[in-house]
This record gives structure tokens, sequence and C-alpha cells, in this order.
């Protein structure tokens, strides 16, 4: 890379009459409505031929006020808001809201419900991570070899998994599944070998992946494209795959244990190439993973109680007293977080504050120290790298 | 927290009570505490949440901050910084780059400033917009409320 681009790489608020141009420069408005930004998103690209000098990226065109609104609602009534924040892994985001509530109230919950979280937050990364190499692979056009041929393949396994999710909660998308203190519905009969039959589909599908999207040009688009340095990545506060595809060996599902990843060895899959092959890496290695997980967990799925005393169903029945924490989990895409001060409205029954902290924010605030130096077309593989998802960066 | 981090924050800052789960910082310590604690490993960016504490003496805000350490266990350690009516407070941009969006997110919502950000601009909301929404005093149904 032609090091009078490394200024832009370094701080995106470089001025651009330092830059000595090579011809005139041209200002390109990517999106909001481009196929490739997984939502609306725009990017602002200032362009010297067809290398990308500058790029400031534009949020917003999704935000739906979901930190004022659930200001005016009960606990018990804002679970199916949170499963619309990241509309591609609702079931993580059902239970980072759900454990930042139990812990604030210092609630247990059975095991059997531990049990299930984990489950269900697996297939759902499974799920999530097809999702990604589906458009991944899309955004690149033809990369391998013939448009949406890897989109149908992955949607065959991701089709399964809803189905899967369907006959435990009865709804293919937002599920609405968690309450404070354990879950709404248990696993019906048979489920469990429904799974683990899946999960028997699902290993075979991963080799007919490979086959497709392994060869040359799948590799000259993605090796040494959208370089992310270990350092700058904990500096953006990015989490999950994309830190891990940077070399830095975290993973809260084995740092912090929450639901019961303590009772199962979790082998965190970590790449050093920091680069968008890096990040294809980790996430490819993430499924097998989760494929390994679950089996585990199936094998050892206890009996008992899913939820500490009957589910929450009246309105006002969860209070919150005044206090403050933040609360994590690690869902596919990274640290879902919650900032949690209670005693609100109606004696503590509506939060005071409630933030959520979406690790796609996070991944976009990269775009601009990436893109610098790299042409137009890098652009959608970049950004297909760091699986943002629109709806979590907007709220 | 572990002993190391205790000891260094207890030299540096002996007004703190360390043994609050969110610790409470005087303004001033807010840029000095994250610059320690990025020395002290505690390198990942978490979050940035400002609210709005309206009350009978006047408006109130208070601006907490997450960071954590990348390693077994995952410490972090959080703070909140009680500011008045007028909230402004030393942008942490210097230290980490993602405070950049993070902070631009809650000067839109909540209309804290941050000062030595780069680009003090509304995030979510369009430029023009009026007022900050997380503020309690704000309702949807204000007759000002922009809708467009």
């Amino acid at each position: 890379m032609d090091p009078i681009f490394q200024p832009f790489r370094d701080d995106p608020h470089y001025p651009l009459d330092r830059y000595e141009a090579a011809a005139d420069l041209m200002l390109l408005n990517m999106g909001p409505q481009h196929p490739s930004t997984h939502g609306v998103f725009r990017l602002k690209l200032v362009l010297d031929g067809e290398i990308i000098v500058k790029a400031v990226p534009y949020m917003g065109y999704l935000h739906r006020g979901v930190e004022k609104m659930v200001e005016g609602l009960t606990f018990a009534q804002m679970t199916p808001i949170f499963n619309k924040h990241d509309y591609v892994s609702p079931m993580t985001n059902e239970q980072a809201y759900a454990v930042a509530v139990e812990t604030a109230l210092g609630i247990e919950v059975p095991r059997r419900a531990r049990y299930i979280r984990t489950i269900l937050a697996e297939i759902q990364r499974i799920a999530s991570h097809l999702l990604w190499l589906s458009t991944f692979t899309l955004d690149m056009g033809g990369v391998i070899g013939g448009g949406a041929a890897m989109m149908m393949y992955n949607f065959r396994e991701r089709e399964d998994i809803f189905d899967l999710f369907e006959a435990v909660t009865g709804s293919r998308f937002h599920y609405n599944t968690h309450c404070i203190g354990g879950q709404r519905h248990d696993l019906p009969e048979g489920w469990v070998q429904r799974v683990r039959a899946f999960l028997d589909r699902q290993e075979r599908a991963f080799d007919e992946y490979l086959r497709l999207i392994r060869n040359d040009i799948f590799d000259l688009r993605t090796k040494g494209v959208g370089v992310m340095s270990a350092d700058l990545a904990l500096g953006l506060g990015i989490t999950g795959p994309n830190l891990r595809a940077s070399g830095v060996d975290f993973d809260m599902r084995r740092d912090a244990p929450f639901h019961a990843y303590d009772e199962v060895e979790v082998r965190v899959a970590v790449a050093q190439g920091c680069d968008a092959y890096a990040r294809y890496e980790v996430r490819m290695a993430e499924m097998r993973e989760s494929v390994r997980i679950l089996r585990l967990l199936l094998d050892q799925l206890p009996e008992g109680p899913i939820c500490g005393s009957k589910p929450v169903k009246m309105a006002n029945a969860v209070r919150v007293p005044d206090g403050r924490g933040y609360t994590a989990i690690e869902g596919p895409r990274g640290e879902i977080g919650t900032w949690l001060i209670g005693g609100g409205e109606d004696k503590g029954a509506k939060p005071f504050r409630l933030k959520i902290r979406p690790p796609s924010l996070h991944a976009m605030a990269a775009m601009s120290y990436l893109l610098p130096g790299h042409t137009v077309s890098d652009v959608v593989v970049v950004l297909g790298s760091l699986d943002p998802i629109m709806g979590e960066v907007d709220r | 927290m572990d002993a190391t981090l205790r000891e260094a924050l207890a030299a540096r800052f002996p007004a703190v009570d360390l043994d609050q789960d969110v610790l409470l910082v005087p303004a001033a310590d807010h840029y000095p505490l994250a610059a320690l604690l990025k020395e002290q490993g505690y390198t990942l960016y978490v979050t940035v949440a400002a609210s709005h504490h309206p009350g009978p003496e006047g408006d109130a805000f208070e601006v907490a901050t997450v960071l954590r350490r990348p390693v077994r266990g995952a410490p972090s350690v959080a703070w909140r910084v009680v500011l008045g009516a007028d909230p402004h407070l030393q942008s942490l941009y210097p230290l980490f780059p993602g405070a950049d969006l993070q902070e631009r997110e809650q000067l839109d919502l909540v209309g804290v400033r941050f000062d030595g950000h780069p680009n003090p601009v509304r995030l979510m909301l369009s430029e023009d917009w009026v007022g900050h929404p997380l503020r309690k005093d704000y309702a949807p149904n204000m007759p000002h409320a922009p809708w467009r």
C-alpha cells in the first residue's frame, strides 16, 4: 500500500487538504440504499481515481429510539423489543437483556434453563454466521463462480434452524422466549434428536461450503484486505470474531462464562492474519466449534424446572431498585452489553436508563481506519468481513 | 479488582471509594483514570453511557464509562462522573479511538459535550434536530418535535 495513505489510516480526521492528489478528488456516496450495506447505511468516500483517500460513515437511518421507548415500558414488556436490534441473532439479544435484569435483581436461573439458553445461543451463532457467509460471498459478486449459489446453500441450513426454533418458541424469527428468571418454553418431545440430526447435516455442509468457496479469486480478494491491528481493534472496542481475527485470544464464553458455558470446554478460534481472510477463518472455525459444543450440551442436558417460579406475566411484577451496573454476554458479533440504571417510573417497574452496547457500532467505527488506500471494490469486502447489522448499530 | 490495580488507583486517586461496583469519580479525574487503566492493561474500550437526572436543585447528568482487560476472567472497571446543568467532560478519544462514535451518540441523545472531541456532531439524528431525546424532559409528543 502506498505510504501517502498512512496518515488517513492512522487518523480518520486527518485534513484532506494536506493530501497531494494525483488527479481531482471525487466524492462518492455509497448508500444509504446499497445492496451491500446490510441495512441502511451511508459511506461517504473521497476518491483519488479508484483509490479511497478518506471514508466517513453515516448512520442513524434505522434509528428507532429504543432507549427512549423502553423508559416507558415495564421489564416484562421489553423482550420483544430487544430481539429486533440485531435481527440476525434475536436469541442472544434477548439473553443479554434477561441476564442484565437477572444480575441487577440477583436472580439465579435454574440449571436446565441455563442449558437451554446456551443451546439456543449456539444454534443462533451458527445461523448468524451462515447469514454472514452468504452475504459476504454475495457481496463479492461472482467470487464463487455464480452469484447467489452460496446463499442458497447457507439458507438451506438456516431454514432448518428456523424450524428448530419454531418448534420450541412457536415463532420463526422473533422468539420472545426468555423471561426474567428463566425460559418461557421448554424443549418439546423429540427436539434433542432433531438437533442432533441437524448437526450431522450441518457438519457435512461445511465441507460443501468449502468446495464452493476455496478458490484463488476468494483468496486474492480477502488476503491483505482491511488489515486491523490488535491495538486498533481494542481501542475501537471491537469484540467477538473481529477481535479474535486480529490475534487477541479473548472470548467471554470462556473468559467470563455466563449461562452454562462454565460446564463445557470452549475452544476459542483465533487467527493472526488481521485481514478479511482471518475474519473469515475465525467465523468458519466458530461454526464448527458451535457444533462441537452443542453435542456436548445435548449430552449433558439436565432435567428440572426452566424458570425460577412461574413465568412473569404481571406487567409490573419485576421492579429493579435504584442502582447501576453493566453486564455483558458474548453474541455472534461480539460483546452485547447492557448499562442499566434502575429505579425508574412506577417505583422501579420501568428502567431509569437502559443503554445497549451494540458490537456492530464499534465495528462500523473501524471502516474509516481500514479503507484508505484500498480500491472501491474492496469496500464491500471490508464491510462484509466486519459483519455489521445496521438494526443494532442504530437501535 | 486485583491488588496491583487497587494499589495503583489508591495511590493516584485517594479520594475515590474503591469498594463500589461503579466508582464515583470527580470530573477532573475522568481522563487521568482512563489513562492509568489503559497503562494497567485495560485496553478494551467497552462503552460510555450518559443519563439525565433532574432533581429539585436542577439538572444533573451522569456519564459512565467501562473498560475491560481482554484476559481470562475478563476484569472490567466501570466508573461514573456526575455533572451539573451544563454537562461537559474531557473526551477519551486521544486514548481510545472508539470513543469517537460512542461519545457522539451520547452528545446526540443526551446532550453531554465532550471537550477535545475531533468531530462533535450528532450521530443518529439529523443535524437540525432540536433537543436531546434521552433527557427526561423530552417527550415524543413535544409540540416542537420535528417530525418530517
